[in-house]
């Protein structure tokens, strides 16, 4: 049986930048489903998410040669989507946020479970919506993507005491949110 | 203001075990835990791979078209000045206008004007510009040292405007060019510089 390592991310940069732009497809199945639930959480809206995603990958394919640390690559592709993401949040206002996250619609294939979890999903990310972009943006790069607060500080530029602030208002401002929709 | 226990946070920072706190506490990590579980579902039916990859294997826009597009799209850029080097940039703008001025140098069109590029890179094996004028593409304008005192040069040839830029020394390390009047931060944590190019026949 061929049991082959897959590459890291230094070997895949280097084989894109070597001229392989057929590899970028591995980093892009790699890190498509955390980026686009990042800015889906950020932007309450998927077709949304799927333009400031796409956007943040293409940047980054043309940018690739300025990555200093390829082995950090995650943290990069962090930072790109959270700024195109915040671009998207500019041209519109909060208010304008969809939420297509909203309550599915029956479907005989869905079990009783299933709808109920969508509905409490739906209730958390309008808790979420109501956050400022910096608070949500805090939470759900800690408690969603599971990242430290140095990787953070990395994504988003800021330091770790603004940072643990922000998560902190933000865990008090959705537990608030919660109790009120409960 | 709203304020929570600071053990909910010291628990949900990892720096204290929930089972120490009291049950109401515990029932306020489940909620922030369980509302963290439900935002991590995967968002289902959603790609971009083939959008991406159809985008960067599309032939490049021309030179023109991208200068033309960079020109009509608004930017918003964070000037910091460095009132200490704006004498240095007076005396790189005197020495454009010189150059251009001067007959036997390239012909011009109305809307074209002269940036020159000058870095100190000792111990540099190569040296090239990249930046707006040349999407970044490293390699396609290569600066000279012919007297190797250090000392890079190159005189490029671009249409009026304001464009952003940086060094690519021995084709790896991107440096600023801190000689430059004007450094931006661009949205991947770096330092552009800037230099504006004025037309040489107005």
């Amino acid at each position: 049986m061929d049991v082959r390592a897959a590459p890291s991310d230094a070997e895949v940069v280097a084989r894109v930048l070597g001229g392989d732009a057929e590899a970028f497809g591995i980093l892009i199945r790699r890190y498509e489903a955390g980026l686009l639930r990042f800015a889906t959480r950020m932007l309450g809206s998927r077709d949304a998410a799927a333009d400031a995603v796409a956007e943040g990958f293409v940047r980054a394919y043309r940018h690739l040669a300025s990555c200093r640390e390829p082995q950090r690559l995650r943290t990069w592709l962090y930072r790109i989507v959270t700024n195109r993401c915040k671009s998207h949040l500019a041209r519109r206002s909060v208010a304008d946020v969809p939420l297509d996250e909203a309550p599915p619609v029956a479907d005989p294939s869905d079990t009783e479970a299933t709808l109920e979890r969508g509905e409490q999903l739906a209730l958390v990310q309008r808790a979420l919506t109501e956050l400022s972009a910096d608070k949500r943006e805090a939470f759900v790069l800690k408690h969603v993507e599971g990242l430290s607060y140095e990787e953070m500080a990395a994504v988003t530029g800021e330091r770790i005491p603004t940072l643990k602030m922000r998560v902190h208002r933000a865990r008090e401002a959705l537990l608030k949110a919660l109790e009120e929709d409960a | 203001m709203n304020t929570i226990d600071p053990r909910i946070h010291q628990a949900l920072d990892g720096e204290l075990s929930p089972d120490a706190l009291p049950p109401e506490l515990q029932r306020a990590i489940r909620q922030v835990a369980a509302a963290a579980d439900l935002l991590a579902a995967p968002v289902r039916g959603v790609s971009v791979e083939l959008r991406v990859m159809a985008e960067i294997h599309r032939p490049a826009p021309t030179w023109a078209r991208r200068v033309a597009r960079w020109i009509v799209t608004p930017h918003a850029l964070t000037f910091r000045f460095r009132p200490a080097w704006s004498l240095a940039f007076a005396a790189a703008v005197a020495v454009l206008t010189v150059f251009a001025a001067r007959g036997g140098e390239p012909q011009l069109a109305e809307h074209e004007g002269i940036a020159q590029f000058v870095g100190r890179f000792p111990d540099a094996r190569s040296v090239h510009v990249v930046g707006s004028f040349n999407d970044w593409r490293a390699g396609s304008i290569a600066l000279e040292d012919q007297d190797h005192d250090g000392v890079w040069r190159a005189t490029v040839v671009l249409p009026a405007g304001t464009y952003e830029y940086m060094f690519v020394v021995d084709g790896e390390r991107w440096v600023p060019d801190h000689l430059a009047d004007r450094l931006v931060a661009d949205e991947f944590g770096r330092e552009n510089s800037v230099v504006i190019v004025r037309p040489a026949r107005r």
